[in-house]
Parts: structure tokens; sequence; C-alpha cells
């Protein structure tokens, strides 16, 4: 039997290994990519990451990051609203992708609420609201207190105004708390009272923050949506009902707000309810992949937007950029 | 005397009866001669498929049982696959590790068939099955790294690669695709390393050499990776060779022999979208509209959902290269003023 498995090996090395793509359109993507990754400031779009909304689905931005990250996507700005606003919290503050990886796999239910058997029995009986402090004091923990001001990458959170329903962007101050605002749900959470207003969740008002990554100075905007399919959803309790009405709302929100951004990576994670944190592996997973499959599409989107400004620079000189980024690494379209 | 000698001879016989039954019975202690699918295994290693599916037909499999039933279950199934009968070959598979779950080998046969077919969902849950009951089989590691790749989880393929090249280390397929997961991980000393070990089992792969390309180029060695490039194109890597070398050189600053090399690629495959953008690009500078002439007949298809990414960069870059001509002509127009 050992000699049969040494020749069903033997055979098993015959299968065929990924050879490089060498087609134009390949190269093509890889050479510009470069040039497009090279681009001194202004010779290229500035490219804008935003997050949607999504509770717990919305892990799934940290898979969608990785892949950007590892392909050298440049982001210049990050705009998030709800867990869209703490995991952009994280990636703009340059959170390894590890430790936002290790953060996400952790999260629960009640890692950002005082929620628990005697406190919802609390919210269902007697209206009281619970309390989203725990999100300030964790993002306040990892990100050691910073203002929007001391992030590596410029930062925009979504919050809503339940007084006036107005949609507040917050870009300065303390980002802890204005990702508590940004993620305070309506109806579970109490208002967070914040220079002068009440605020609940953004995503009631902005589920997709491109205006607000716009008013960062993006010109090119990549989204990240995360959007729940409330069809395959059946409430069952005023929970349920209250998680199906504000994903309804979400959609009918994110229909306008996808034909503003340039590129929509859209892992598919609209059966993860708000409170199934088993599956947050899951969304993880759905991240990397929905991103990977998107990611040459999202290359040649930037590569195409870019050209018009880098055509100004080729004009002067034939010659190659004088300084190159500092990821001297090659695309993986061309290297699959 | 007479009673111990018969005595004795009657232990030996004994001993050797029940030895020879253990080692039919129990096939780790040894393999038994008298096995029923031994002739159907020569068959097998004569790559005599069809005749191994015909031996092991329906009532010969009820007379089998243990070790023997579960051979013929990886023979019959491996004899469809080699046949290109991959239904029948994974209804074998199925039934085989149903009957034994703890089979690493028919867990990593049926493993691979769905993973050939694009089904690695499953394919994931049999080679992780098998790394259960055996860490450290190759089959299985391989079968993950490249699962794990193909869905771009870049570090659980390298760590899979890792420990599939352990026991496959003479495998230059093997290196090649770990080097390929470490050049997308952006770890390109590393998987220079790779691929010169690639190189050393087999001198004469033209794959290699492009990956090593890719990779001495990612380390800013242009002169490095053009001297991979050429050694690609005279092991037959074709045309992609030489549209490599006439962007790198583009990029590298070498912009006569870009221009060369734009030509030797026009040469081969005439209208090819790399050429025309090197000669595009070089020519931008002086002559946008000739930059724009040659572009054009690409530019010409890149309407449509269908368009090529090469299509509709040359429709940006002749946009580009008129623009600049206008503006060039605006700034003639006002000067004298």
């Amino acid at each position: 039997m050992r000699r049969l498995a040494v020749l069903a090996l033997a055979l098993l090395a015959a299968r065929a290994s990924a050879a490089p793509d060498l087609s134009a359109d390949a190269l093509l993507r890889d050479h510009l990519w470069r040039e497009v990754r090279r681009a001194p400031a202004g010779a290229r779009p500035k490219v804008g990451l935003v997050l949607s909304a999504g509770s717990l689905r919305g892990v799934a931005h940290v898979g969608v990051i990785q892949v950007l990250q590892t392909a050298g996507f440049p982001i210049d700005v990050v705009a998030g609203t709800s867990m869209g606003s703490v995991v952009g919290a994280f990636y703009a503050n340059g959170t390894t992708l590890k430790r936002m990886w290790e953060i996400a796999s952790h999260l629960r239910v009640d890692s950002g609420s005082n929620v628990s058997g005697r406190h919802l029995i609390s919210l269902i009986l007697f209206d009281r609201l619970l309390s989203s402090e725990k999100t300030e004091k964790m993002i306040r923990t990892e990100l050691k207190g910073k203002t929007f001001e001391q992030l590596q990458k410029p930062f925009a959170c979504l919050s809503m105004d339940v007084y006036t329903g107005e949609a507040i962007i917050f870009r300065d101050g303390d980002v802890a708390t204005a990702v508590r605002a940004s993620m305070n749900l309506p109806g579970i959470f109490e208002p967070l009272e914040y220079r002068h207003r009440f605020l609940v969740d953004g995503g009631v008002v902005d589920y997709i923050p491109v205006d607000a990554a716009r008013l960062l100075g993006a010109q090119w905007v990549i989204a990240s949506v995360t959007e729940a399919d409330f069809t395959a959803s059946r409430p069952k309790n005023v929970l349920d009902a209250l998680e199906q009405v504000i994903d309804i709302r979400g959609a009918y929100l994110s229909r306008e707000q996808r034909k503003q951004a340039n590129f929509l990576i859209e892992p598919p994670v609209g059966d993860i309810g708000m409170f199934d944190e088993q599956r947050i592996p899951e969304a993880l997973e759905k991240g990397v992949i929905a991103a990977a499959q998107r990611l040459n599409a999202a290359e040649e989107s930037l590569i195409l937007a870019s050209i018009p400004k880098l055509a100004p620079l080729w004009s002067r000189s034939a010659a190659p950029m004088p300084a190159p980024a500092p990821t001297p690494a090659p695309s993986p379209a061309a290297a699959p | 005397m007479r009673t111990s000698a018969r005595r004795a001879a009657v232990l030996v016989c004994a001993a050797l009866a029940l030895g020879s039954a253990a080692r039919a019975a129990w096939w780790p202690f040894g393999e038994a001669d008298d096995r029923k699918i031994k002739p159907v295994e020569k068959l097998f290693a004569a790559r005599r498929y069809p005749d191994v599916i015909a031996a092991l037909n329906a009532s010969f499999m009820q007379t089998l049982r243990g070790a023997d039933l579960r051979g013929a279950y990886v023979l019959r199934g491996q004899s469809y696959d080699y046949l290109g009968r991959t239904d029948e070959a994974l209804g074998d598979y199925q039934v085989g590790t149903r009957l034994y779950p703890k089979s690493v080998e028919l867990l990593t046969l049926e493993g691979a068939l769905l993973h050939r077919n694009g089904l690695d969902e499953h394919a994931r849950e049999l080679f992780l099955s098998a790394l259960r009951y055996d860490p450290k089989n190759p089959r299985a590691h391989l079968g993950l790294a490249e699962i794990e790749g193909r869905l771009s989880f870049l570090d659980r393929s390298a760590t899979h690669y890792e420990a599939a090249l352990e026991s496959l280390s003479g495998r230059a397929d093997v290196w090649r695709d770990y080097a390929q997961v470490l050049l997308a991980l952006n770890e390109v000393p590393t998987a220079d390393l790779a691929l010169r070990k690639a190189l050393e089992l087999e001198p004469r792969s033209a794959d290699a050499h492009v990956l090593l390309a890719f990779a001495r180029r990612a380390q800013g060695d242009y002169d490095g990776a053009l001297l991979q490039l050429d050694e690609a194109a005279d092991l037959g890597a074709g045309v992609g060779a030489l549209r490599a070398k006439a962007l790198w050189l583009l990029e590298a600053g070498r912009l006569g022999d870009a221009a060369a090399a734009a030509d030797a690629v026009l040469r081969a495959a005439p209208g090819d979208a790399a050429g025309l953008w090197v000669k595009a690009r070089l020519l931008l500078p002086k002559n946008p509209p000739r930059a724009a002439e040659i572009l054009a007949p690409l530019a010409a298809d890149a309407d449509g959902d269908g368009a090529s990414f090469s299509a509709r960069a040359a429709r940006a870059l002749r946009d580009a290269a008129l623009a600049a001509q206008r503006a060039r002509e605006d700034r003639l127009y006002e000067s004298p003023q």
C-alpha cells in the first residue's frame, strides 16, 4: 500500500501549479498599480475608505481592511458609522491588523454595553434604556485616549441628534466619545449627551457615510457595506422588531448612498443578526473573501480615476517618478 | 521426550497459524501475501485503470472486508478520477469515508477531488478531519494551503505550505506556489529564497523564473528582474515575458531599451495592449497627438461592460494626451499676447 501511496503522491504532483498571469491586462494593471502607489501627493485622487453601519455584521470590515492593506491599497481618509466607526477608529489609529482581528473575534453583545438579563427585563418592563459606556471605555483604552487630531489618518464618524434629527459628523475632539455616540442604538441605549446634543447611532440617518469622507477631502471613495437582508428576518420580539426597523431604514438610506461611492465591497453578511455573536468568525472571513474577489476591480477603478492626474507627470518626462512609496511589494494581481 | 517434542511441534504450528491469521486480519502488522486486492494493486500500479474498475466490480467488492475493502475504494476511486469520471470517483470516496471515517487517505482523496472542482468549503472540512488523525499529512496541508490561498487567507495558506514542504521539499511546484503566496504577503526575501529552491529542483521552469523576476523587481533590483525575464523568455515564457520586460524597462527609466522591447512585443503580438501602452507613454512628453493616435484603436474597444482593462486604460490615457495637447495649444495661442 505504501508504494501505491507514493504513486498517488507522484500523480498528485502532476496537478497544474498556478502559473503567473502574464496577460496584457494583468501586467498593465500591475504596472499602473505600482505607478498609482508611487504617485506623490496630488498625482492621484485622495482615497477615502467608508465603513457602513451594520452592528455585529460590521466586523466584516476588518476582513476587508486586511485585504486592502495587504495589497498596499492607499487609503488617505476614513469615515464610519456605528460599527463602521469602531473599526474605522482602530484603523485610523494605526492599530495592527492582528490586534483588530483579535478585538473583533472576541466581541460579544455585552462588550460595548451593560446588557444582562436584569437590565433587559428593566428595559422591557420599565423602559429603562441600557448604557453604552463600555464601548467608550474599550475605545479609550485601545486608542489611549486619543483625539481625532492625534490619529494617523484623518477620520470622521457619524451620529444623529435624536431631538433634531440632524446628522452630526465628528472629526475633532475625543474619539472614544464620538464613536460611542455613533453606535448608540436608539431604543436600546440611552441617548448620549455630548456637546449639548442627545446623540444616537448614526446608522439611522447616514448608513454609508460617503459624505463624511468627502468632507475630509476624499475624491475617490471605496465603501465596505454590511447591510442586513431584512427580508430573511422574522421578528419574534420587541428587540427583533426594533432591529428589523433599523435594518429596513438602513437599506432605504443606503440605496442612494451606494451611488455616491466610487467602489463598493459588500461582504455577504446580510443574514447575520444584530446579536449573532457566534457568527463573528464567519463575518470576518466573509469580509476577507468579498474584498479579495473585488480587489482587482477596485485597483482598476482607482487606476482609471488616477490616469488623468498621472498623465501630466508622464507628460513632463517618460522617466519614472522620483519618490517611490515605502511599500515595495508587487501587486498580487500579477503574482496570484 | 516424545511427548514434549510433540507439544513443541504443536505449539510452533499453533503460533504460526495464529500469526498468519493475525496478519491477515490486522493489516498494520504487515502486508499479507494472500490479500484479495493484491492483483488489483498491480493493475493500478501499471496504470491500467479500466482494468482496475472492471476487477473491482460489485460482486467482488462484496467479498472484501477491512483493509481490503478500504483499499478497494481508494483504488477504484482514483481510477475513476484519472479517467475523468469524477462523479463515480466522488461516489466511491464518499462511501469509503462513511465506512472508514478515520482513513486519512480517503479523506484527502475526496478533499482533493472536491477542491479541484471548486467545492472548497467541503474540501476544507475533509482536509481538517484528515489532519486530526495525521497532523503532518502533506496532502491535507497542501490542499488547505491552496484553498486558503484561493480565498485570500494568505497567512494560513503560507503556514500550510510550510507544513506540506516538510514532507514535499522535493516538489518544485509546491515551492513555487508557496512563493506566490509569500509575494502576495509582501514577504519578498523569503519568496526569493523559495523560488531559488524551486529553481534548484527544476532549473528549466519558466514560471519560476518569472516569479523570481517579480520578487527581484519588488526588491528594486530591476537588473536582476530583467535577467530572470530573459531566462524565462528563453525557456518559452512567450510574449508575456516580453510584455513584462517592456513595462519594467519603462519603470526603471531605461527609455531607449523600453522602446526596443515594446517593438519586440508588437512584432510578436501586433496590437498588443502593453506594447502600445509603452510606446504611447514614451511619446507622451514630446508628441501627445501621436501618443493618442497610437492608443486610438485600443481605446475604441473601451465601451461596454465587457471592455478589457487595457482598453479602458488606453482610452483614459488617450483622453489625457488630447487634453495635454489642447492645453499646450492654448498656451501657444496665449503666449504672443
